[in-house]
């Protein structure tokens, strides 16, 4: 997708009429099909309920569509989705008190040997993350799905650089710590 | 970097929503908004059982609160006076007392 294709949407869904919104609808199909995964993903990895996680990140889509006119650039979209999904996601836990409770018990036990990219070992670690509080776990998120650098982070989550460095690193240790609990030192 | 970065990446991996997601946010687009609910409306959900709860508390909280406060403010102000009147009687006395020991005092000399 160029700027300019954003940018036309924009145009055609702001100046023109209610059928001319429907012709617009295919280009915004597309838009929704090219980042559906991301947004999908980082409600998925959040809320870690795949039909609240759908319906979150079709709510973040029925936002854009009514802002589409404040998007610039491709680059400004990615940054848009990431930032409402990342503040729907946190609303949602803070607004129905949701919060995922996996102990310990809950995880099942790993084989005896480990490997590398092991589904359980990446089931475990999930649900571990998703048992982070609310900023650290959105931290983490958008950090290892997304692979931002903590100055993105930063501009996602209106947070100074220097506190996502230092959450990060705790969240870290708190996984690490979890995860050795849960499966042992072999894991890591 | 630790292979715990490494598995996160790979626990964390993209996933895609269920194979109809576009069309229904498209569907979703095409419903109409939902219309905004008059004063009377908003006024009746606050009337129905659980924020009605609510509702009542904060009633209650302003409207005994307050009243409570003037009553403890009126009853210790009440308590006070009289306590100053005890004194000011007391002193009377005290005075009166004084004024007629001198006076009997002035009389035997």
């Amino acid at each position: 997708m160029t700027a300019s294709s954003v940018g036309g949407l924009a145009v055609r869904v702001q100046e023109e009429s209610q059928r001319a919104v429907q012709v617009a609808l295919p280009a915004f199909a597309d838009i929704v099909r090219e980042h559906q995964g991301m947004v999908f993903s980082l409600a998925w990895h959040y809320l870690h309920d795949r039909a609240l996680a759908e319906e979150m990140a079709q709510e973040v889509f029925l936002e854009l569509y009514r802002h589409i006119g404040s998007i610039q650039s491709p680059e400004h979209l990615l940054y848009w989705l990431r930032k409402v999904a990342s503040r729907k996601c946190i609303d949602q836990t803070r607004r129905r008190a949701f919060w995922p409770k996996f102990g310990l018990d809950d995880i099942p036990e790993p084989p005896a040997k480990m490997r590398q990219a092991d589904p359980m070992l990446s089931g475990t670690l999930a649900k571990l993350v998703a048992s982070l509080p609310e900023k650290a776990r959105m931290l983490v998120i958008l950090r290892y799905q997304e692979d931002l650098d903590p100055s993105d982070i930063a501009r996602v989550l209106d947070m100074p650089v220097g506190t996502v460095k230092s959450h990060l690193q705790r969240a870290l240790g708190v996984l690490r710590e979890k995860l050795v609990r849960s499966v042992g030192e072999i894991a890591l | 970097m630790s292979n715990l970065e490494d598995d996160l990446r790979i626990a964390l991996r993209r996933e895609e929503p269920s194979a109809d997601f576009t069309e229904r946010v498209l569907a979703r687009l095409n419903q109409p908004a939902p219309a905004e609910p008059t004063w009377l409306e908003r006024l009746g959900v606050l009337m129905r059982p659980p924020r009605l709860q609510w509702v009542a508390v904060a009633v209650i909280v302003s409207v005994v609160i307050p009243v409570a406060t003037v009553q403890y403010r009126g009853e210790r102000a009440k308590e006070q006076l009289l306590f100053a009147v005890r004194v000011t009687g007391t002193k009377l006395h005290q005075a009166q007392r004084k004024v007629v020991e001198t006076g009997r005092m002035g009389t035997r000399l």
